[in-house]
């Protein structure tokens, strides 16, 4: 489900099959870093839309966590997030990036971080375009599956 | 000068009658247009949209089959991509499943749970359809998947209309 009325109207009325939370983090830069950033933030719209489509019963996905790259409490604001989806009877939140730096982070954040690489989607036809975010949609699925299935019932 | 003088009378008769004549068919066309529009409308119900899969290729087992259509939504117009879960039955019948779980409307997959082959699976809780696209008691979804009306030309699958199952 998205953030929008008529998907959060279909939330509230069947929140107990919806235990997951999914949140892009995407970072932002005026510095050098300014079109890598934003390669990620087409790329993880398209991924992270493509997600919420193939398991819309299950996973609300949050509008885009923003941040600049050189962001001092970036860990904090996120954790504070996280924090605020949990007391709301969430098991699940899983955070989507491209940006390296999570990586850093990963065990102070105690989520499930996926990390995945962006594609510069600007270059390629939009058949392959296609095709590679279908694959990486699976992988991601597959992680997701994974999590659901070990979870104590 | 020509021999042949308009006089100041014929002048304002004949612009007159112009521009009166351009206010009447600026006020009756949009009328016309009007009461004539359900004739010029395209039928909306009878659009098939035509799939890259030949008929020809189909099996008993169900395949994944990609097509893409213009759809407006509200705002702009977006290249949508949909999938149907289509087969033949054993009497050769094409049958085109959507692959929208009716429970909470994830997507379904083809025999990709082991322990129950040979059916719809929706990964999200658990849901199962058996191949005619029927619910499986027991698990969440209550109704079964909707199916698309199909139509064959120069070999080429088309999908149509998405309706509730039986209907099709």
């Amino acid at each position: 489900m998205k953030w929008t009325a008529k998907d959060l109207d279909m939330y509230m009325q069947s929140k107990e099959y919806v235990d997951t939370v999914l949140i892009p983090l995407v970072p932002l830069s005026f510095k050098g870093q300014m079109k890598q950033t934003g390669s990620m933030n087409e790329f993880l719209t398209i991924l992270s839309l493509e997600i919420e489509k193939q398991m819309k019963g299950r996973i609300l996905l949050l509008p885009t966590f923003h941040y600049f790259s050189d962001e001092m409490d970036k860990v904090e604001r996120l954790k504070g997030w996280v924090n605020e989806v949990k007391e709301n009877k969430f098991e699940h939140v899983f955070l989507l990036t491209s940006d390296f730096e999570w990586k850093k982070e990963e065990r102070e954040l105690e989520n499930n971080l996926v990390w995945i690489p962006a594609i510069p989607l600007e270059g390629l036809e939009i058949e392959q375009a296609r095709e590679m975010i279908n694959q990486q949609v699976l992988q991601i699925l597959d992680i997701f599956s994974y999590n659901w299935k070990n979870e104590k019932k | 000068m020509s021999k042949h003088n308009v006089s100041r009378r014929q002048f304002l008769n004949y612009t007159l009658t112009g521009v009166g004549g351009f206010m009447a068919a600026g006020m009756l066309m949009p009328m016309v247009r009007f009461a004539i529009d359900p004739v010029l409308s395209a039928d909306k119900g009878g659009d098939y949209v035509a799939t890259k899969q030949k008929v020809g290729e189909l099996t008993t087992e169900p395949t994944r089959v990609d097509f893409s259509f213009k759809q407006v939504d509200g705002w702009y117009e977006s290249e949508e991509t949909n999938t149907a879960w289509v087969y033949k039955t054993d009497d050769g019948k094409i049958v085109a499943l959507s692959p929208i779980c009716k429970h909470l409307g994830c997507t379904v997959g083809w025999n990709t749970d082991k322990t129950n082959p040979n059916q719809f699976f929706c990964p999200c809780h658990y849901g199962r359809y058996t191949k005619d696209g029927m619910n499986v008691k027991g698990t969440p979804p209550v109704s079964p998947l909707d199916v698309f009306d199909t139509k064959e030309k120069d070999g080429i699958l088309y999908l149509g209309q998405l309706k509730p199952h039986g209907e099709a």
